[in-house]
């Protein structure tokens, strides 16, 4: 999955990695953003009815991009958050309607990203796409200067029962409450 | 001295038209130091969220790493930067990299170049818009006017200063500039914007999305007019007109990533004192293959045609064709990262001479095959070193060797040192061999002729570079390099005849060197508050050997380089929908034409009224009414202070 070949960024000689483009791993920018969902779980509490007991795992869909769930597969393996394990689930868009804790949705199209969001029954939905969060997703990600940053809806977490810390709030690009 | 002014309009103007091509394109070198080191450092899972959120990726890149391991002294230009600085063209977006030199000569017209040799001719560079050579094999230069993209489109653009002739080819001989557009995948939403000002106005529309068998498309198209200088009523304004489109087409599958794209354009410029009205045309198609064959092994596949029309009234027209095809296997064996590869470049070109200027032959066909192998090494965990070599065989000089060397150090997590060995060479070009300038006094004679000797111009050069990264918000790279040059072009009298007015053949006599220092660092002050600050300083010593005629000084030939150049930008978010950007640069004099050291300021204030619409205010050059970047006093343009609007709607 992860091919040595993987992370030629850094070329000694050629530093125009431009053209050559052999990598096959996941982008930076993809694993940051699957290191971030990650970081998601600990900032957000679940209605504890969506945890059929005390042992059952926090579980996160990924549809749209089977390389950031295996990434997040690496991650997740061995650790936990607030004592429960990680389930990452690859999905197709058939999947959608199963109870998940997280689901991001991968893509930058708006109409796609929008029909995953309404089919999915996903307490803490991710999108990547522009206007996300018009779509009701509770946080996206955008871009800025090259960084990975993420907007939050606040209404969309009360809307799903999911309470979001305000330390992820601190570090979030753009917070939107009220009808904004 | 009548005569090198002469020549120099000769190499720019003459209405040839170039086109894409010299020397073999880029393949790059994939070889990655194994990540030992990086295994040691923290997953970013366990990062935390502020330091996530730092972490700068460049979002259409497939580069796993940063370009901060590249052992080399590269800028990258962000496609975001070039949005912000308002730049509306490739040459102005190229004013972002401190280690380029950008002289505007009027409204259409550019000298740049890394290193020094700034002229319009400058023949030391090499540019590649997405693997396509840009370089004209008609006398070794760029037409700036004629290239364009979408600069929306443009994922970043890498510029590298010193020698790429490994990698990329002869005439990567004092940098290279890869300009390189985003995937279609990243392209889905449409946007259209426009720009108007007193003298330049331009539109753009693009429109991308998914294709039904799971590629990803975008087409666009976009127009341009710069005014020129004052009219004088008798020849015009030396303006320009350009429209041009295209596509790209990519699909991104589990074992291939296949590329397609293509471009058409058409433009013209009008006359003014010193150029005849001149038109141009070309388009261009490119397709790459990238297969995994296994975990250890990849292979590209890239072929291009690309066909450009240039003809300048009264001068003469040049046709271009060229076929570009290469291929590269990247191998990993225990320690070692393997690359090699072979391509072949063909051109055929048709000149319809004018009155003044001949080349002859007429019709060439030109061909340059290359074949290089290249191998990194990690020495230890900190230590990597690579050795390649590139044999490139070309119509005029036959087989020239391209070997460099180079060695990092991973002093710790956030910096490196690093060191490289090069030799590298500027093949000659048409105008090197196959030129003549008549003497319009005696049509048998000539003034100027390209030489039957002239053979390649080398460089053996060494740099010394340090890179770092102290704290996540400031980072900053210092490179010092010395080139020796022999071989460089030289304009040799031919020996006094009774009767016979003198006359210059085109030599290989010159010589010099080349010291200097290029530094940069970017430092984000706050967050939404970035500073760039950049500068070069350089000497470059130009001389011919003693048995050269040369009695030009090499003045026309060597460049006419300022002896430091800065800039300093900011890049602020003023508050959730407000940008503004300013960018101020100085120039030193250049010593030939005696054009006067200039600061000059570039400043916008953008307004993003909505998440799908932007208006933006720019000025640029706004601390003089006028000022002068290159050219001799009576014949280069003055730019103006300017100012104009522009809307960006995304749908």
């Amino acid at each position: 999955m992860l091919p040595l070949l993987a992370g030629i960024g850094a070329p000694l000689v050629a530093p125009g990695a431009a053209v050559a483009a052999v990598a096959t791993a996941p982008l930076l920018e993809r694993r940051v953003k699957a290191a971030f969902l990650y970081k998601f779980l600990g900032y957000a509490e679940f209605p504890p009815h969506s945890f059929a007991d005390a042992t059952a795992p926090v579980t996160i869909g990924v549809v749209g991009a089977d390389d950031m769930a295996a990434e997040l597969g690496r991650i997740a393996s061995g650790r936990v958050v607030a004592g429960r394990t990680i389930a990452v689930r690859t999905l197709r868009e058939q999947d959608l309607a199963q109870p998940l804790h997280l689901l991001f949705v991968a893509g930058f199209e708006p109409a796609r990203a929008a029909r995953q969001l309404r089919a999915s029954q996903a307490l803490l939905t991710v999108t990547e796409c522009e206007g996300g969060l018009q779509f009701g997703s509770v946080i996206n990600f955008t871009i800025v200067d090259e960084r990975v940053r993420f907007d939050v809806s606040l209404d969309a977490a009360d809307k799903n029962n999911v309470k979001l810390s305000s330390r992820l709030l601190t570090v979030a690009n753009r917070v939107q409450k009220g009808a904004s | 001295m009548l005569i090198p002014p002469l020549f120099m309009r000769a190499g720019t103007r003459i209405g040839l038209r170039a086109g894409a091509a010299l020397l073999s394109c880029a393949w790059i070198l994939q070889a990655h130091a194994q990540t030992s080191t990086q295994a040691a450092s923290l997953p970013l899972a366990d990062y935390s969220l502020e330091q996530l959120s730092d972490i700068v990726v460049t979002s259409v890149s497939r580069q796993e790493e940063p370009l901060a391991r590249a052992a080399a002294s590269v800028y990258v230009i962000q496609g975001a930067e070039i949005a912000r600085s308002g730049a509306t063209t490739l040459p102005e977006a190229l004013r972002l990299a401190p280690n380029l030199q950008v002289a505007r000569i009027d409204a259409h017209s550019y000298a740049i170049s890394a290193r020094g040799f700034v002229s319009p001719q400058a023949n030391k560079l090499l540019v590649m818009i997405d693997g396509r050579s840009v370089y004209s094999p008609l006398f070794s230069g760029v037409f700036w006017e004629m290239q364009d993209v979408s600069l929306d489109d443009v994922a970043r653009i890498e510029v590298v200063s010193g020698p790429g002739g490994t990698a990329w080819g002869a005439n990567a001989v004092n940098g290279v500039i890869n300009i390189i557009t985003k995937s279609a995948a990243y392209t889905h939403c449409g946007v259209a914007a426009l720009h108007a000002g007193a003298d330049e106005q331009g539109a753009s529309v693009r429109q991308g999305g998914r294709l039904a068998g799971g590629g990803h498309y975008r087409a666009y198209a976009r127009s341009l007019r710069v005014d020129g200088g004052a009219d004088d009523g008798l020849q015009g304004d030396g303006g320009l007109r350009r429209a041009q489109a295209g596509f790209r087409l990519d699909w991104d599958g589990e074992q291939d990533d296949v590329t397609f794209s293509g471009d058409m354009f058409d433009g013209r410029l009008r006359p003014d004192r010193l150029t005849p009205r001149t038109g141009f045309s070309g388009a261009n198609l490119l397709g790459r293959i990238e297969r995994r064959l296994d975990d250890d092994q990849s292979l590209r596949l890239q072929a291009w045609l690309d066909h450009t029309r240039r003809e300048q009234n009264g001068i003469g027209a040049q046709r271009l064709e060229t076929v570009d095809i290469e291929a590269q296997h990247l191998l990993r064996l225990g320690s070692h990262a393997l690359s090699w590869g072979a391509g072949h470049r063909h051109s055929r070109d048709r000149i319809d001479n004018g009155p003044l200027l001949r080349f002859t032959p007429a019709h060439r066909t030109l061909r340059w095959s290359h074949l290089f192998v290249q191998d990194e090494l990690a020495l230890t965990p900190a230590l990597r070193a690579s050795a390649g070599v590139r044999i490139e065989r070309n119509v005029y000089t036959g087989s020239e060797l391209l070997p460099n060397l180079r060695l990092a150090w991973d002093v710790d997590e956030r910096s490196m040192l690093w060191a490289a060995l090069s030799r590298t060479v500027r093949a000659p070009a048409r105008i090197d061999r196959d030129l003549y300038v008549l003497d319009p006094a005696d049509p048998r004679g000539f003034l100027i002729a390209g030489g039957a000797d002239t053979v390649s111009e080398t460089a053996r050069v060494a740099e010394l570079g340090y890179r770092a990264q102290p704290t996540p918000t400031l980072s900053w790279s210092g490179t010092v390099f010395y080139t020796d040059f022999e071989r460089l072009r030289s304009l040799e009298s031919t020996p006094a005849m009774p009767g016979m007015p003198v006359s210059y053949v085109l030599g290989s006599l010159g010589k010099g060197n080349l010291r200097g220092v290029e530094l940069w660092a970017a430092w984000e002050v706050a967050r939404g508050w970035r500073l760039h600050a950049g500068g070069v300083l350089q000497d470059v010593d130009a001389g011919r050997e003693p048995s050269s005629r040369d009695s030009t000084g090499l003045s026309g030939l060597a460049g006419n380089d300022p002896r430091v150049t800065w800039t300093l930008r900011s890049a602020h978010a003023l508050a959730a929908r407000w940008h503004a950007d300013f960018s101020l640069r100085y120039v030193a004099r250049l010593p030939q034409s005696a054009v006067p050291s200039y600061h000059e300021l570039d400043a916008r204030l953008a307004w993003q009224v909505r998440p799908d619409l932007e208006f933006a205010l720019a000025g640029r050059n706004l601390l003089h009414a006028s000022h002068a970047e290159y050219g001799a006093p009576g014949s280069r343009q003055l730019l103006e202070r300017t100012v104009f609007a522009s809307a960006s709607l995304r749908f």
